[in-house]
């Protein structure tokens, strides 16, 4: 038997801080329980109305809660805020209330059900909520894990077709696998550091535990793979492209946008607070990943067919600029990576957004054919897709150059000049599939050379007509032309994201 | 001395009377409609004589999986069982929290008919 | 016993684990072998948590058995619901997607 030597007692609770977590977690099961009526308002309606409430309620208490400074535990032990995790938070609610006006029209929603489909969603938001706020590699797993198994049903949404299960089962298989990784990395953190709590492990490493220590070496290799499953860094990245393309497109940009921004908190936690200590270690290992995700990444993007495919690649390019922020292990790091992560969520909102209402109406599906001359049949549309290209790739006045500025300067800071020009490189190379996509919306009557892969017969999912535009789904065109809107402003006005991240760079304490 | 065993007296006797209680009961007030089904040895709806080409229906792991997790969850419940004098108050409220969680997933299995033997 | 054995012994399984995942075909076997990949952390984080004398291990791991079990049990669902739709049941088989 083992003498437990701490004295338990209850934990001190800040409720304060914990309401968010309450709205979010208490508006899931409320839309569980209301889904089990029948009616077509209360699936259509009342359902979505009720989940968006909750996201809405939880965003004020957020804010409500905003404070610049170091963290404050509200789970004592298990669960603190800080301005990363709030911002964050931000992040995963700004994208839950896009996700829900964007699934508004979809047929996932019917054939999941109205009140299971809101359900997950929020339990997805829930988890990701307690991921950046964990303190503890027991609240790290329960929030990863809390993120991940919504996702996996949601990504079968599509019970009665194939490539939906199929994409559940791929993701599932390989999500789980990161998870046991992830899994064993930490169980050899604890056993190498002594202690679950980040904190004390920050204090063991280099104090206690020499930072060359093969257990906690191997421990912060295993980790760092399981969650690169999550954030699709290469060369765990394979299951990225398959999965995005079977899910329903709303929850492929959910996916694409919270998912990451949840894997990319938690590492920024783990890496540049528990672990900072050893940084010289995991420093030069993480940089290798990002170059060769940059690459992959964009290499793979060029040959894509498919608009989810070309975003799902672009995201895995994406994911390894976000991983130089982290390389760095300084302050600047860590708000150039929190600015490029709420920068990356508009940008693929927008371009999601799109995607959704070109698919609902175009025989060819997601396929990039389903844009073409789009530019004159609905202006609407082209312009915020105009918009998220350019910024992915960089263009200067938009979010997207702000973002890779700010890294590209927090990297070369750091002592890494040439991730600074990797970064450069793989934006080069990314306008090839940027630009095509906007060559194909603006300049219809002449014709752009389109990878040459079989073309997939995919049925229209509704509406069926070649003539619906923008004003056929309101919500999509609004959600794309707001988060396109947000883009623009944040690329010419950017200081008011600033000043939030500069508050974001306080969180740890330790940090240079 | 002895006395530090009375409250396992008292759980033998307990578990004993519920026991007999409710196989008297049940065979006092429950209705009885016999069937040949209902006689064979085993009545968990699998026929009795299982052949090589003998396949589980869909439902079968239907109701495997709800049983894993319901079953499963208990587990939360051991930790707060070893500390309970300690923490009081609060594991009470937190059990409550967690038993209204499962009935609430509970609700919605049997509503949607997940129960139901297709 | 040395701690360590345990440790190197959760390290065999993991490892297993991980090799039946990458090789095997039927889903419902690599299913299994994730389970090997989850139950070797709790292995090590039981042996870790007993070597160093706190409950913090314990706890974790029992968390670590409630979501192996959901886990799985979202995989048995998809797979019946493969099943269902007279899919093939096989990962090799599974190429709707272009990979």
């Amino acid at each position: 038997m083992i003498e437990l030597a701490q004295v338990v007692q209850a934990p001190k609770i800040d409720y304060q801080g914990l309401a968010p977590l309450f709205s979010t977690i208490g508006g899931s099961l409320a839309v569980l329980m209301i889904g089990l009526f029948r009616g077509r308002f209360v699936q259509r309606t009342l359902v979505p109305a009720v989940a968006a409430l909750a996201l809405l309620v939880a965003m004020g208490m957020t804010i409500a809660n905003w404070e610049a400074g170091d963290s404050r535990p509200i789970i004592e032990g298990a669960l603190a805020i800080d301005t990363l995790a709030l911002f964050m938070s931000m992040l995963f609610y700004v994208t839950g209330l896009a996700t829900v006006a964007l699934s508004l029209r979809s047929d996932v929603q019917r054939e999941v059900g109205a009140g299971e489909y809101m359900a997950l969603l929020l339990g997805a938001i829930s988890g990701m909520v307690v991921l950046a706020g964990a303190e503890n590699m027991v609240t790290l797993f329960v929030g990863f894990e809390l993120l991940s198994i919504p996702l996996y049903v949601l990504s079968a949404g599509y019970v009665r077709r194939a490539h939906s299960l199929e994409a559940g089962l791929k993701y599932l298989v390989v999500g789980s696998v990161g998870s046991a990784t992830l899994l064993y990395g930490l169980a050899l953190l604890y056993g190498a550091t002594g202690s679950t709590d980040f904190r004390a492990m920050a204090i063991a490493i280099g104090d206690t535990v020499a930072v060359t220590d093969p257990l906690l070496l191997t421990g912060v290799a295993l980790a760092a793979t399981g969650l690169a499953f999550k954030a699709s860094v290469a060369p765990f990245h394979q299951w990225t492209p398959d999965v995005y393309e079977g899910a329903p497109t709303p929850i492929t940009s959910f996916m694409a946008v919270a998912t990451k921004v949840a894997a990319f908190a938690v590492t920024l936690r783990l890496f540049d607070y528990a672990l900072s200590d050893a940084q010289v270690q995991w420093g030069p290992a993480l940089a290798a990943l990002a170059t060769v995700t940059i690459v992959i990444g964009n290499a793979g993007a060029i040959a894509q067919s498919s608009l989810k495919r070309m975003l799902a690649w672009s995201g895995v390019a994406q994911a390894g600029y976000l991983l130089a922020g982290v390389v760095v292990g300084t302050q600047l790091g860590l708000q150039a990576t929190a600015f490029y992560l709420a920068a990356y969520l508009f940008m693929n909102v927008a371009a999601f957004a799109v995607v959704i209402a070109c698919e609902r109406v175009s025989e060819h599906g997601d396929g990039i054919e389903s844009l073409r001359d789009l530019g004159r049949a609905s202006p609407l549309l082209a312009w915020p897709m105009t918009i998220a290209m350019l910024a992915l790739a960089g263009f200067p006045a938009t979010a997207g150059f702000i973002g890779k500025f700010y890294l590209i300067e927090a990297v070369v800071a750091g002592d890494y000049a040439w991730l600074g020009i990797v970064i450069v490189v793989g934006s080069m190379i990314s306008l090839v599939y940027y630009l095509r996509v906007i060559a194909v919306m603006w300049m219809g009557r002449f014709e752009v050379e389109l990878p040459s892969f079989p073309p997939r017969r995919v049925k229209a999912v509704a509406g069926r007509s070649p003539e619906a535009d923008a004003r056929a789904q309101p919500e999509v065109a609004s959600v794309a032309i707001l988060a396109a809107a947000a883009t623009i402003f944040f690329g010419i006005v950017p200081s008011p994201l600033f000043d939030l991240v500069s508050d974001v760079g306080t969180s740890f304490g330790g940090l240079v | 001395m002895l006395k530090s065993y009375l409250p396992a007296l008292v759980f033998l006797v307990l578990g004993v009377g519920v026991g007999v209680a409710f196989t008297f009961a049940n065979s006092l007030l429950g209705p009885k409609r016999p069937s040949k089904v209902k006689s064979e040895p085993y009545e968990s709806g699998l026929p009795s004589d299982v052949r090589k080409s003998f396949r589980f229906g869909v439902s079968f792991y239907l109701v495997a999986m709800l049983f894993i997790l319901f079953d499963i969850e208990v587990v939360f419940l051991y930790p707060i069982a070893v500390r309970l004098e300690e923490v009081g108050t609060f594991a009470l409220i937190e059990t409550v929290v967690f038993i209204v969680l499962l009935a609430i997933a509970f609700v919605h299995v049997w509503r949607r008919g997940a129960l139901e033997w297709k | 016993m040395d701690t360590s054995w345990y440790v190197v012994l959760s390290a065999f399984i993991f490892c297993i684990g991980a090799a039946g995942v990458m090789t095997r075909r039927s889903p419902l076997v690599v299913l299994l072998c994730l389970e090997l990949m989850l139950n070797a952390g709790n292995l090590a984080l039981i042996a870790f948590s007993r070597m160093l004398g706190n409950g913090e291990g314990q706890i974790f791991a029992l968390i670590v058995v409630v979501v192996a079990a959901c886990e799985v049990v979202i995989g048995l669902g998809i797979i019946v619901g493969m099943f269902r739709r007279r899919l093939p049941i096989d990962v090799d088989q599974m190429n709707e997607l272009r990979g």
